[in-house]
C-alpha cells in the first residue's frame, strides 16, 4: 500500500484545559479536495492552522510525503493558503501580489512575468493586472488571493472559509471557479467551511468535525445518505426527527412504535438497540410523499402551512404528538397542491429512514 | 520656545477656512499671521530697511555652519527616533489592548514631566562621573569615561528621548491598521520574517513613519532647551543662536531673519509631506 500524500496523525491541540482538537487522524491522497466541515469551535480551523504552521499542535504529527512539517517554519512549508478575509498586500498591484511569492523565492524576472500572466488567465483577471486591491470587488480580491496562493505551484492549497465574506450569488460563482481550478491544476485542497451546501458542492470527501473530533469522514453521498450519527444527519441537509420506541430488529430491519402509537417496520439499521429502548427516527423532508407508495409507512398529521418554491413545495405538518415535520415534495407531485386540512396522512419509505439512539 | 508654538499653530491653522469659521480665522489671523508678518517686517527693517540681515545669515560661515548643524542634529535625531520607536510601536500594536494602554500611559506620562527636569536628569546620567559612565567602568566594559555630554551624542540621546512619543503615536496608529493576517499570508507565500518586514510591513507603515518623522524633524529644528544643556559649544543649533543674537547681541533683525528662515523651511517640508502622502493615497485605492 502506498503511503498517503498528506497525513495528519493523532493531532491534538489544547488551550489550557480546553481541548480544541482531539487526536484527529486523516490521510489525504494527492489531488483530493477534502473539506473540513463543522460548526464554529469544532476544531476544523485549528487543524488547518496546524498544517499552515500558525499553531503548534500539542501532540501528533503532520506529514507531507512522509516528511514531518512540524519543525518547518511557515515560510518554508511551501503551502498555499487563501484566507477568510482578503489578505492581499494593499500597496502592491494585482500583478505584484501574484508575483510576491515568486519574488521572495528569487525566481528570474522572465519566469515571474510568464507565471503571473498564467495565473491571471487562470482566475480570469487579465485586465486587472495593474489595479490595486482597494479597487477590486470582494470576489475579485479572493480570486487574486487564489492566484497568489497557486503561483508557486504548492503541493497543498489551504482555504479557510474563503467565501464567507461574499454574498450568495458571488459565492456560487467563485465555487464554480474553485472547482474548475481544482480540475485544471490538480492541486490537493483542504477547505474549511461551516456551510454544508458549499461542502457538498465542492468536495471529493468531507470530514465533519464536532467538538474537536471527526464525527464522520466520507463523500457527500456517504454523509447524506448514510449518516453515522444523529449529529451528521442533522448537520448535512434537512432532517425530521421523531421520538419512538424500538420494538425489535431482524436481519437489519427494525420495527418501532412512534409516539402516536403507530408501528413502522422495515427501517434499515446497523446499530443494535434493546427492546423498548428510546430511539429517534430520522426522515429527510424530500423522502416524504403526499400519496401512498408500494412500501410506504403512513403518518397521521395535520397540515399547518404549504408554500410554493418553484421546483418544490414546502409543507409544514404536525403529528398528533405535537412534532413538526418539514415535507418537501416536488411541486407537481400527487396531492402536492392540497389545501390546509386536518386528518391528512403523509407517507415515507422506511428504507430511506434512519434510527439513532435517543 | 516661542518658535515652536508658532509652528504648531501653522499646522492646525491650515485646514480651517469655511464661512462659519470666522472667529477661528480671526484668532489665527491675530495670533499667527500677525506675528509672522511682524517677524518678516522686523527682519527686513531692523536696524534699517533692506536684506542685509539675510545677507549676513547666508554670507557668514558661522551662521551657515549653525544652519547645517541644526539640520544634521535634526536628521540624526529623527533617524534614531524612528529606529527606536518602530519596535516599541510594533509591540504596542500587537499587545493585548489592556496591556497596551498601560504601556502607552507610561510613555505619555513621560511627556507630562517637566522638560527641564528631564533634561537635567539626562545631565546627571550622561556626565563624565555620571551613572552611566560609572556603571560601565565598574563593570570593566570601558576604562575611560565616554564623552556622552556636550556633544552630538548627548543632544541626540536627550532629544530622542523627548521625541519618542511623537513618533510612537502616529506609528502605532498606522501599524494597528495593518491586518496581522496579511503578514501570515506573506509568511505562507514564502517570505521570511525579514522579507515580510521589508516588502510588506515597512511599506505599509511608511505613512506613519513619514508623519511622525516630519513632526520629530520639525520639532527638532527649533529645539532650544535640550541642545543648550546637553550640546557643546561647537555644535550650536539655530534656536540657541537666535536666543543669543536677540538676548546677548540685541540684534532683533538678525534674530528675526533666522527665525523666518526656519519657518519657511518648516512650511516647505510640510508641503512636501502633504504632497507625498496625498499622492500615496491617490495611488493606493479609489
Amino acid at each position: 500500500m502506498t503511503r498517503s500524500f498528506l497525513s495528519i496523525r493523532a493531532l491534538r491541540k489544547t488551550f489550557g484545559a480546553f481541548v480544541a482538537v482531539h487526536d484527529v487522524t486523516i490521510d489525504v491522497p494527492k489531488g483530493e479536495f477534502l473539506t473540513f466541515l463543522g460548526p464554529s469551535g469544532s476544531g476544523k480551523s485549528t487543524t488547518l492552522y496546524a498544517i499552515a504552521g500558525f499553531q503548534d499542535p500539542s501532540s501528533g504529527d503532520v506529514l507531507l510525503e512522509d516528511m514531518s512539517l512540524l519543525s518547518v517554519p511557515s515560510h518554508k512549508r511551501n503551502i498555499g493558503m487563501v484566507f477568510q478575509r482578503y489578505t492581499l498586500f494593499p500597496h502592491l498591484s494585482v500583478a505584484e501580489n501574484i508575483a510576491f511569492p515568486l519574488r521572495v523565492r528569487r525566481r528570474p524576472d522572465a519566469e515571474i512575468k510568464r507565471k503571473v500572466a498564467d495565473m491571471l488567465a487562470l482566475v480570469r483577471l487579465e485586465n486587472f493586472a495593474d489595479r490595486h486591491p482597494g479597487a477590486l470587488s470582494g470576489g475579485q480580491q479572493q480570486r487574486v488571493a487564489l492566484a497568489r496562493a497557486l503561483a508557486y505551484d504548492p503541493p497543498i492549497l489551504l482555504m479557510d472559509e474563503p467565501l464567507s465574506a461574499l454574498d450568495k450569488k458571488l459565492r456560487q460563482e467563485i465555487q464554480a471557479e474553485i472547482r474548475r481550478i481544482h480540475r485544471e491544476t490538480g492541486v490537493t485542497i483542504l477547505y474549511v467551511t461551516h456551510d454544508q451546501e458549499e461542502a457538498l458542492h465542492l468536495s471529493d470527501r468531507i470530514a465533519l468535525f464536532r467538538e474537536g473530533r471527526i464525527e464522520q469522514i466520507g463523500t457527500g453521498e456517504d454523509l447524506y445518505l448514510r449518516p453515522a450519527s444523529e449529529f451528521v444527519a442533522g448537520f448535512i441537509g434537512n432532517s425530521n426527527f421523531l421520538p419512538a420506541e424500538h420494538l425489535q430488529t431482524a436481519r437489519g430491519a427494525s420495527t418501532i412504535r412512534l409516539a402516536d402509537g403507530s408501528i413502522v417496520t422495515g427501517i434499515k439499521t446497523t446499530t443494535s438497540f434493546g427492546q423498548g429502548q428510546r430511539v429517534r427516527l430520522m426522515v429527510r423532508p424530500e423522502a416524504f410523499r403526499l400519496a401512498p407508495g408500494a412500501t410506504s409507512a403512513a403518518l397521521a398529521v395535520e397540515i399547518i402551512d404549504t408554500a410554493f418554491f418553484g421546483d418544490r413545495r414546502r409543507v409544514m405538518a404536525r403529528t398528533a404528538a405535537g412534532d413538526e415535520i418539514d415535507v418537501r415534495p416536488a411541486s407537481d407531485a400527487e396531492g402536492a397542491d392540497s389545501a390546509t386540512t386536518s386528518g391528512k396522512r403523509i407517507f415515507f419509505d422506511p428504507g430511506s429512514a434512519f434510527l439513532f439512539p435517543a | 520656545m516661542q518658535g515652536i508654538s508658532f509652528r504648531r499653530s501653522s499646522v492646525a491653522g491650515l485646514p480651517a477656512g469655511s464661512g462659519s469659521a470666522l472667529p477661528a480665522l480671526l484668532l489665527v489671523g491675530l495670533f499667527f499671521i500677525m506675528p509672522v508678518v511682524a517677524l518678516l517686517l522686523r527682519s527686513v527693517t531692523d536696524p534699517e530697511p533692506g536684506l542685509q540681515n539675510y545677507a549676513t545669515l547666508f554670507g557668514s560661515g558661522t551662521y551657515v555652519r549653525v544652519f547645517l548643524n541644526t539640520f544634521l542634529v535634526a536628521s540624526v535625531v529623527t533617524a534614531v527616533t524612528i529606529l527606536v520607536a518602530f519596535p516599541v510601536a510594533w509591540m504596542l500594536a500587537i499587545m493585548p489592548p489592556a496591556m497596551g494602554s498601560i504601556v502607552f500611559g507610561i510613555i505619555v506620562l513621560s511627556m507630562w514631566t517637566n522638560l527641564l527636569t528631564r533634561t537635567y536628569a539626562w545631565m546627571v546620567l550622561l556626565q563624565r562621573t555620571g551613572v552611566i559612565n560609572r556603571a560601565l567602568m565598574g563593570l570593566g566594559i570601558i576604562h575611560e569615561p565616554l564623552p556622552l555630554i556636550n556633544n552630538l551624542a548627548g543632544v541626540t540621546i536627550g532629544m530622542v528621548y523627548i521625541m519618542l512619543p511623537f513618533m510612537i503615536l502616529p506609528l502605532v496608529g498606522t501599524l494597528r491598521a495593518i491586518d496581522p493576517m496579511t503578514l501570515r499570508a506573506a509568511a505562507l507565500c514564502g517570505a521570511s520574517p525579514f522579507e515580510a518586514f521589508r516588502r510588506i510591513l515597512l511599506p505599509l507603515s511608511l505613512p506613519g513613519v513619514a508623519a511622525g518623522g516630519l513632526m520629530v524633524f520639525v520639532m527638532s529644528l527649533g529645539y532650544f532647551v535640550t541642545p543648550a544643556l546637553l550640546g557643546g559649544t561647537s555644535n550650536m543649533m539655530l534656536a540657541e543662536m537666535i536666543a543669543q543674537t536677540v538676548q546677548s547681541l540685541l540684534n532683533w533683525g538678525l534674530g528675526s531673519a533666522a527665525a523666518f528662515v526656519l519657518l519657511v523651511v518648516t512650511m516647505a517640508l510640510y508641503a512636501i509631506q502633504l504632497r507625498l502622502v496625498g499622492a500615496r493615497r491617490a495611488g493606493g485605492g479609489i
